[in-house]
């Protein structure tokens, strides 16, 4: 069974169908990287999945379950899926560990001390663990978004979407949070991943798949894909992206 | 010797100035517009409309027969004289105080300090039309009769020492008292005696609220900025009485018909008198002469029950004017 | 020479002295209105901020409804003067059988007209907190309220501390209008002073005016201690 699928997804912002008719599904363990140019409907895909953003029509399941409306049942279906963002979006307010608790202790119940152990334990994991009791604002963009990482990995989800969680940073901090994603991915997470990180999509993912204006025009392996894109599209593109 | 001179040839004006009075006072309370509105509504409205009702006055009426000329002569140089031959003369009263000085929907003030500022004004031979009234809110007594803004003023004036330093008063011509005011059907408050427990409602910061303190210790005291709360608030029963002059609470009666009465006897004295500028004391001899004989031939009998009467039937004997030397 | 100047100052602290009389012998009526516009203020404001921020969580919910209640209750109350808002309460309910004593009328009063203060202060404070805290923490599964509990009301008061401070301030003046209504607070006092004392109007006042300053500095100086603290950086 399948983790997550989309069928004849579609999505309007007014005029603009930012989704046409997406079909997708991605299996347990797998690692999805969605890749297209900018405005193609890429982190709206992503976004859908967790239902930040509703669809106009078709459907989205996620561990055989349709998604539920918005309310309880859509938070607990929420909190098995860990979500990094592009600007990181941690609790400004609290320190790093306190971001990392708050989800386990929150939502999962789980007691303080246990919480923090674990917490401490992810962070570890991801190379901050000196930062545990700094606030956001004091860490760099590439140890926030490691912190973020660990936040979303602190609720044990069964499936992790990047939404272009690199796009934020300095040239010199992409690569220590592609070295966590990747160890993550060869740990047997389950990803859907937005990226431009074309190095990225074809060394950690399983497939690839290729947006251009809200369609989803191919899914293959990342070595077929590089090797010989079946659309122009995709051919123009690799060619512009991978000149540089 | 010129006083009795005076006098005696002043009697044969009222005559025709009664019939001046009568009509001025029919027209007035004929068609009189006025209606009790009820409770929150009205102090609602009183609120909202308080300033621009204050603004609409001044227009005048002058559908009112002329008073009749009169035969009667004054002492050169004297006020009766200047007033006279000026027929006119400006009146200071109250604008806002119900059945003494309250101005109607047509913008005139009508009440029982009017109708005695009319018996005056009738007997120096000015025609109804040319007496102008203005507003004197507590405040500004003295000043309007020391700038001579105004020739007398008939406004719940309380004679006293103080004032008596820089205006001089004729009259008495009415003693209110503070007293209590309770619901029509109250039977356990009786007077000031009476009020051990039970809640009482002044005006914050007035004379008669530090005087209840005093005279009735163990009552509970409850304060308001205007006495129309006060009134409201007795009404819906979250107080049992309230006091201030016996005048007010007339007023406040009046506005509400068969909802309230008065108990007890006064427990202060407010003797009303008129004020004119210091030292006239021609002026106010004159003014005390009219008193007089207004409390005598009738006058002062038809201003009282065209006005208090209405609420209060029982006449209380009019005052002895006070003839002071100063 | 010398004795004219010291003639001068004598002559001014008896002036002085012989007001203040008015005051310092009325010092436990003083202190009973300054009592009693304390409790106003704190009984209210409490109200208000648990009120006023229930209010702002309707207006920036997810549901229709609420968000619309939250506006109409907003838009009528903060466009009534207090003083209707006094009458409405103390006049018109007793009309209904509801029926409380002038000071929890009067608490009523200031609580429904600031509650609506609080909620445009909060509403903008959450306004200016970044969407996409509210983002992960739902993405973390956490509910609306726990979204808005744990995650946006506490970084949306550390930008509304000063304009709540100036909800309080206008609360703490706004007490005044009970006098007119049942309560004798500090203006209460002060008017009744005053007429006792009809030469020293001046001093009664000035007094009146100081309990009024002490009240709102010291909310002034709790209100700048909070912003520091809620700014400063731990460890």
């Amino acid at each position: 069974m399948p983790l997550v699928t989309l069928e004849g997804v579609s999505k309007s912002f007014g005029k603009n169908r930012v989704l046409n008719d997406i079909n997708l599904t991605v299996e347990a363990g797998e690692v999805v990287c969605v890749i297209g140019p900018s405005g193609s409907g890429k982190s709206t895909l992503c976004r859908c999945v967790n239902r930040l953003e509703t669809i106009d029509e078709g459907r989205i399941t996620f561990d055989g379950r349709p998604l539920p409306a918005e309310g309880r049942e859509l938070a607990r279906m929420r909190a098995q899926v860990g979500m990094v963002f592009q600007s990181f979006n941690l609790f400004a307010h609290r320190t790093i560990l306190d971001n990392i608790t708050l989800g386990p202790r929150r939502v999962n119940g789980v007691r303080r001390a246990e919480a923090e152990e674990k917490a401490r334990a992810l962070l570890e994991r991801v190379g901050i663990a000196d930062k545990a009791d700094r606030l956001p604002r004091q860490l760099s963009g590439g140890q926030q978004q490691r912190a973020a990482i660990a936040r979303a990995l602190a609720m044990e989800p069964k499936l992790m979407l990047f939404d272009e969680p690199t796009s934020a940073l300095d040239p010199e901090m992409i690569q220590e949070v592609l070295d966590v994603m990747r160890s993550l991915a060869a740990s047997g997470m389950t990803m859907i991943v937005v990226t431009h990180e074309m190095g990225f999509a074809r060394s950690a993912a399983d497939r690839v798949v290729f947006m251009a204006d809200g369609r989803l025009l191919e899914v293959a392996p990342p070595k077929n894909f590089f090797a010989a894109p079946a659309s122009e599209r995709a051919a123009d593109f690799l060619a512009k992206v991978l000149t540089h | 010797m010129r006083m009795s001179l005076t006098r005696s040839k002043r009697r044969t004006a009222p005559t025709d100035a009664i019939d001046a009075t009568d009509s001025t006072t029919r027209a007035a309370s004929g068609s009189r517009p006025r209606r009790p509105l009820r409770g929150a509504a009205l102090l609602l409205a009183a609120a909202l409309a308080g300033s621009l009702a204050l603004s609409a006055c001044g227009d005048d009426d002058s559908s009112d027969e002329p008073a009749a000329a009169t035969a009667t002569t004054f002492p050169a140089g004297s006020t009766m004289a200047k007033l006279q031959s000026a027929s006119t003369i400006t009146v200071g009263t109250k604008f806002d105080q119900p059945l003494f000085g309250l101005k109607n929907l047509r913008g005139e003030p009508e009440g029982f300090d009017v109708e005695i500022a009319r018996i005056i004004t009738d007997a120096l031979g000015i025609p109804a039309d040319k007496v102008k009234f203005v507003e004197t809110v507590s405040a500004n007594r003295e000043p309007f009769i020391e700038q001579h803004r105004v020739d007398l003023v008939v406004a719940t004036y309380t004679i006293n020492d103080k004032r008596k330093q820089v205006v001089d008063f004729a009259g008495p011509y009415y003693v209110a008292g503070q007293t209590l005011m309770v619901r029509a059907g109250e039977t356990a408050i009786t007077g000031k005696d009476t009020l051990a427990g039970k809640k009482v409602c002044s005006v914050s910061g007035s004379t008669p609220a530090e005087r209840i303190r005093t005279q009735a210790p163990d009552a509970e005291l409850t304060l308001f900025d205007v006495y129309s709360k006060c009134a409201e608030a007795l009404k819906a029963g979250q107080v049992d009485a309230v006091t201030t002059d016996n005048a007010i609470l007339l007023g406040l009666m009046d506005s509400d018909p068969g909802a309230f009465k008065l108990v007890g006897e006064p427990f202060s004295t407010e003797p009303y008198g008129i004020g004119i500028a210091k030292g006239d004391d021609e002026f106010r001899t004159f003014i005390n002469d009219t008193l007089e004989a207004a409390y005598t031939d009738g006058r002062y009998e038809t201003a009282y029950k065209d006005t208090i009467g209405k609420v209060e039937p029982d006449m209380p004997t009019p005052p002895a004017v006070d003839r002071y030397t100063s | 020479m010398a004795g004219r100047p010291e003639q001068r100052s004598e002559h001014r602290a008896d002036y002085g002295w012989s007001h203040i009389d008015a005051v310092l012998d009325n010092l436990d009526i003083f202190r009973e209105g300054f009592v009693q516009t304390l409790r106003l203020s704190l009984f209210a404001a409490v109200s208000a901020l648990i009120l006023g921020t229930g209010l702002a969580a309707m207006r920036v919910s997810p549901v229709p409804p609420l968000r619309w209640a939250g506006t109409a209750y907003v838009e009528t109350v903060r466009n009534t003067p207090l003083t209707i808002v006094f009458f409405f309460v103390v006049f018109v309910l007793p009309q209904v059988d509801i029926v409380f004593s002038y000071f929890t009328f009067a608490v009523m009063a200031l609580t429904i007209y600031h509650t609506a203060l609080v909620c445009e202060a909060v509403r903008s404070g959450v306004n200016g907190v970044d969407a996409g805290q509210a983002e992960a923490a739902r993405a973390l599964g956490l509910t609306f309220s726990q979204t808005l509990r744990l995650v946006v009301l506490p970084q949306a008061f550390r930008n509304v501390v000063q304009p709540l401070g100036s909800v309080g301030s206008a609360l703490i003046r706004n007490t005044s209008i009970a006098a007119a209504f049942g309560v004798q607070e500090l203006t209460g006092i002060s008017q009744r002073l005053t007429t006792a004392n009809p030469g020293d109007v001046v001093a009664v006042l000035l007094a009146g005016i100081v309990c009024y300053l002490v009240l709102t500095l010291s909310l002034a100086w709790a209100v700048g201690l909070t912003e520091r603290r809620l700014t400063r950086t731990p460890r």
